[in-house]
C-alpha cells in the first residue's frame, strides 16, 4: 500500500512538477514535424520537381540477421545513390523507403503491408531471409507490385511457390550444386560426407547435392544434420567417420561455428574439405584464422581482382563498397555476395524500368515483361558478371566461382559459366 | 449504486465494440489491417490473463498455443479444398487443445518459477519440433496457404474483404471476452484467484487445485489457439517464429503494460505496445527498440499497475 502511495506520488512529480507542460510538448512536437517537412530531400536539388519512383527495401536491420542485413542494405543505396548521380531513371530520382523486419516474418509482413499502404511504393527490391521473403510474397502479390528478391535463398521462391510478380537476380542452390558438384567428383574425391544446417534451406541444398554428385559419377555415403544455431557441434560432427574422400558443408549462418569445429576435430585433416562460399565470406574469414585454409567452396561473389574478376568495373564497386562498408563496420570488412546481389538487383530494376517505360504501379505488367527473360552484361552496373533472368521461373543464373582459401584469401581456381550452371524450371505461375 | 455503474459499464463497453466496428469504415488501408491485428493479439494477451492475472501462474508456453492453433489452421487450409473456414477453426483449436492438455498435465503439478520454466521448455519442444520437421511443417519457411471464404455451411459463403475480416474478428474477440468474463466471474473463477492468492489454503479447504489448474491451462490455451488460427486466417500464413518463446515473452509484456488480471487490459497494452512499436520504427528505424526499452521501463516504475490500472486510478481520483 505504501509502495502504491510511493508510485503515485512519483509519478505526479514527474507529470504536474511543471517541467513537462502540454505547451512544451506541443512547440518541440511542431518544430520537429516542421524541420521534417522543410528540409529537402538529396534529390530535389538535382531533379527539381520531377516525381520520385519510391522503392521499398526490406532488411533485417535488427534481430539475429542484422550483421547481413545492414550490408546488404549498403548494396541498394549504393545502387540508388549511382542512379541518382547519373540522371535517374527516366529522368525521375529514386527514392529508397527502408524498412525493418526485425529478423520477423510477422513484422516483415506488416512493414510490406506498410509499404504497400502507406508509403505508396512502386516497386520493392530487397528481403534476406527466406522466411521473411516467403511470408511477404502475398502481399506483393496481392497489390501487384513487382518484388526483386536480392538475397533469399530458399529454392522453393522460384519454383513450388513462385509468382509472377517476384524476381531473383541471383543465384539459388541448384544451380550451385549443378556448377560444383562436377568439380568436387572429377578434382576431389568420388565419395561424400554432407554435414548440413538442418533447416529448409539446409535440406533443400543437401538434396540438390546429392541428386547432382550423383549425376556427376560420384556417390554421396552419409548426410548430418545440426541444428540452427547450434553454437557446440561436437556431438555431432565427432559421430562423422568413415571412408570418404570429402566432407561437403552446407551452412549459412552458422560458418564460423562449423568452420572452426570442423578443423578442431581433425575432420579437415582426415578428409578434404568443400562447401557453401557462406562458410568462408570475407566477413568469416577473421574469425576463421588459418582454420579455414585449404577450403573450397562455391560462390557468385568474391572481392578479389582476379582472373574474370579483374575488370575496372569490379574494380570500382569493391573500393566504393569497402568505403561504405568501413562506416558501419571500423574494421573495413571486404564486400560480401550480399552488398553484390543488392547493388545488381537494383540495376536490374532499373534496366527493366527503363526497357518499359515504367511510370508506376499502373505498369506493373509492362515492367513484368520487360524483366522476364532480362539479359544484364558486365560493367559497372552488373560488376559480378552477365546474367540472365528466366522467362520461365524468374530465376536468374549467373556465373560462379569455385575458390580456394589460401594464405587468408580467396583465390579462384575455376570459373563456371552461367550456361553451366542451369538447372530446369520447376514453376508454375497461378493465375493472375 | 451498483446497478449504475453495472449500466455504466455496458454502455461503455458497447461503445468501444461500435467504435471499432466503425474503425475500417474510417481508416486507411494499412491502419484497418493492422487494428485488427491488434485484436488478434489482445485475444492471445487476454488469454493468457487467465492463467497470469486470475490464477497466478505465469505462463511462457503460450507461443505454443498459439503457434500450434496456427499450424492446426494452416493444415485444415492446405488439406481440404476448397478452404473451410470452420474447419480450419475447429482443427486450430483441437491442435491447440492437444498441445495445452500435454503440456498442462506435467506442468500444472509445478509452482511458481518451476511451473513458468516447464511451459517455456514445452514451448521451445514443439518449435524445435515444427523448426526441423521440414517436409510437413515447411520447417524454418513455414506454410503458406489461401484464405477461405466466409461461410455459413451450406448457407451463404463469400470471399473476405479487409472489412468483413475485421468484423469476424472482432465478433470473435468480443464473443472470447464475453466468455472469459463470465468465466473470471463464475465460481469456478473464484477458486482459480483463490489459487492465486493462497494455494495451500485453497487445497486444504478441498478443491483439487490441480485439477483446476489444468482446465484453467486449458482454458488458456484454448483461447490462444484461437488467436493462431485468426492470425493464421488474417496473414494466410504460419511460421515456426510464432512458436518460439520470445512471443510468449511479448504475451506477457502486453498483459504488464495494459493492466494484469483486468482482461480488457491486455488488449489495451497489446494495442499500446504494437502501436507503440510501429510508430517508433517509423522515425528510429531499427534503434526503435531503444525507446520501446525505456518506455516500458518508465512504465514499470510509474505504472505499475498497467495502463488500465493508471486510468483507473486516474478516474477515481
Amino acid at each position: 500500500m505504501a509502495n502504491d502511495l510511493n508510485d503515485q506520488d512519483s509519478s505526479y512529480e514527474f507529470w504536474r512538477s511543471g517541467k513537462v507542460t502540454r505547451r512544451r510538448l506541443v512547440g518541440w512536437g511542431a518544430g520537429v514535424l516542421g524541420a521534417t517537412i522543410l528540409a529537402p530531400a538529396p534529390w530535389r536539388a538535382a531533379f527539381g520537381q520531377a516525381k520520385p519512383y519510391k522503392i521499398g527495401t526490406i532488411q533485417p536491420l535488427s534481430g539475429p540477421g542484422a550483421v547481413g542485413g545492414k550490408t546488404a542494405l549498403i548494396g541498394v543505396q549504393m545502387a540508388a545513390d549511382r542512379i541518382n548521380k547519373s540522371g535517374g531513371i527516366n529522368g525521375r530520382p529514386v527514392e529508397l523507403v527502408v524498412a525493418d523486419d526485425e529478423s520477423k516474418p510477422d513484422v516483415g509482413r506488416r512493414k510490406a503491408q506498410k509499404l504497400v499502404d502507406d508509403d505508396k511504393i512502386d516497386v520493392q527490391v530487397g528481403g534476406f531471409l527466406s522466411n521473411i521473403c516467403l511470408a511477404c510474397m502475398p502481399v506483393w502479390e496481392e497489390a501487384r507490385i513487382v518484388n526483386i528478391i536480392s538475397v533469399c535463398l530458399d529454392t522453393t521462391l522460384t519454383t513450388s511457390k513462385c509468382n509472377r510478380y517476384s524476381f531473383r537476380p541471383s543465384d539459388y542452390a541448384p544451380a550451385q550444386a549443378v556448377a560444383f558438384a562436377p568439380y568436387l567428383v572429377n578434382q576431389m574425391g568420388k565419395k561424400w560426407h554432407i554435414v548440413f544446417a538442418d533447416y529448409a534451406w539446409g535440406q533443400s541444398t543437401r538434396d540438390a547435392y546429392v541428386a547432382q554428385i550423383r549425376k556427376a559419377g560420384g556417390e554421396v555415403v552419409g548426410a548430418t544434420g545440426i541444428p540452427l544455431g547450434t553454437a557446440d557441434m561436437t556431438p555431432f560432427l565427432s559421430k562423422i567417420s568413415g571412408n570418404f574422400d570429402g566432407l561437403l558443408g552446407v551452412f549459412a549462418t552458422d560458418g564460423v561455428t562449423v568452420g572452426n569445429q570442423v578443423y578442431d576435430l581433425g575432420l579437415t585433416r582426415k578428409y578434404k574439405w568443400a562447401g557453401d562460399g557462406a562458410i568462408a565470406e570475407s566477413t568469416n574469414l577473421p574469425a576463421l584464422g588459418n582454420k579455414i585454409e585449404g577450403f573450397v567452396g562455391i560462390n557468385r561473389y568474391l572481392p578479389v581482382l582476379e582472373g574474370p574478376l579483374d575488370t575496372p568495373a569490379h574494380r570500382k564497386f569493391l573500393e566504393e563498397a569497402s568505403v561504405r562498408l568501413k562506416k558501419i563496420d571500423p574494421t573495413g570488412p571486404l564486400p560480401d555476395r550480399y552488398v553484390q546481389s543488392n547493388y545488381e538487383s537494383m540495376n536490374a530494376l532499373k534496366l527493366g524500368m527503363e526497357k518499359s517505360g515504367f511510370r508506376g504501379r499502373e505498369d506493373t505488367m509492362k515492367l513484368i515483361e520487360a524483366l522476364e527473360g532480362l539479359e544484364m552484361k558486365e560493367g559497372d552496373d552488373f560488376p559480378q558478371g552477365d546474367k540472365v533472368l528466366r522467362k520461365e521461373d524468374h530465376q536468374a543464373f549467373v556465373r560462379e566461382f569455385i575458390f580456394e582459401i589460401r594464405g587468408g584469401r580467396h583465390r579462384i581456381v575455376e570459373t563456371v559459366a552461367k550456361e553451366k550452371t542451369l538447372f530446369p524450371p520447376a514453376c508454375k505461375f497461378p493465375a493472375a | 449504486m451498483k446497478k449504475r455503474s453495472h449500466k455504466t459499464y455496458w454502455i461503455g463497453f458497447c461503445v468501444v465494440v461500435a467504435l471499432l466496428a466503425a474503425a475500417p469504415l474510417a481508416l486507411p488501408d494499412f491502419w484497418r489491417r493492422f487494428l485488427t491485428e491488434i485484436l488478434i493479439w489482445g485475444l492471445l494477451a487476454m488469454s493468457s490473463d487467465l492463467l497470469v492475472g486470475y490464477t497466478g501462474m505465469l505462463s511462457f508456453g503460450h507461443s505454443a498455443f498459439f503457434g500450434l492453433g496456427m499450424y492446426g489452421a494452416a493444415a485444415a487450409l492446405l488439406t481440404v479444398s476448397p478452404p473451410n473456414l470452420w474447419l480450419a477453426v475447429g482443427c486450430g483449436l483441437v491442435g491447440a487443445a492437444g498441445v495445452a492438455l500435454f503440456a498442462a498435465y506435467f506442468s500444472t503439478r509445478l509452482r511458481d518459477i518451476y511451473f513458468a520454466i516447464t511451459t517455456l521448455i514445452f514451448s521451445q519442444i514443439f518449435y524445435v519440433i515444427i523448426f526441423t520437421w521440414t517436409d510437413v511443417t515447411g520447417g524454418e519457411n513455414g506454410l503458406t496457404f489461401r484464405r477461405p471464404p466466409l461461410s455459413i455451411p451450406w448457407i451463404y459463403a463469400t470471399p473476405f474483404t479487409n472489412e468483413t475480416l475485421h468484423w469476424f474478428v472482432l465478433a470473435v474477440v468480443t464473443a472470447s471476452y464475453l466468455i472469459l468474463r463470465r468465466i473470471t466471474q463464475s465460481p469456478f473463477g473464484m477458486v482459480l484467484q483463490s489459487i492465486r492468492e493462497n494455494e495451500n489454503r485453497t487445497r486444504a479447504v478441498g478443491y483439487p487445485v490441480e485439477r483446476y489448474k489444468v482446465v484453467a491451462v486449458m482454458l488458456s490455451g484454448l483461447f490462444a489457439g484461437l488467436a493462431g488460427v485468426l492470425y493464421a486466417i488474417q496473414n494466410r500464413f504460419a511460421a515456426p517464429d510464432f512458436v518460439y518463446f520470445l512471443v510468449s515473452g511479448e504475451t506477457v509484456i502486453f498483459n504488464v503494460m495494459g493492466g494484469i488480471g483486468t482482461l480488457i487490459g491486455p488488449i489495451v497494452g497489446a494495442g499500446f505496445f504494437l502501436l507503440l512499436r510501429e510508430t517508433l520504427s517509423r522515425f528510429f528505424t531499427e534503434y526503435y527498440l531503444i525507446p520501446v526499452g525505456m518506455m516500458f521501463i518508465a512504465m514499470v516504475i510509474f505504472m505499475p499497475q498497467g495502463l488500465l490500472g493508471f486510468a483507473r486510478n486516474w478516474l477515481n481520483r
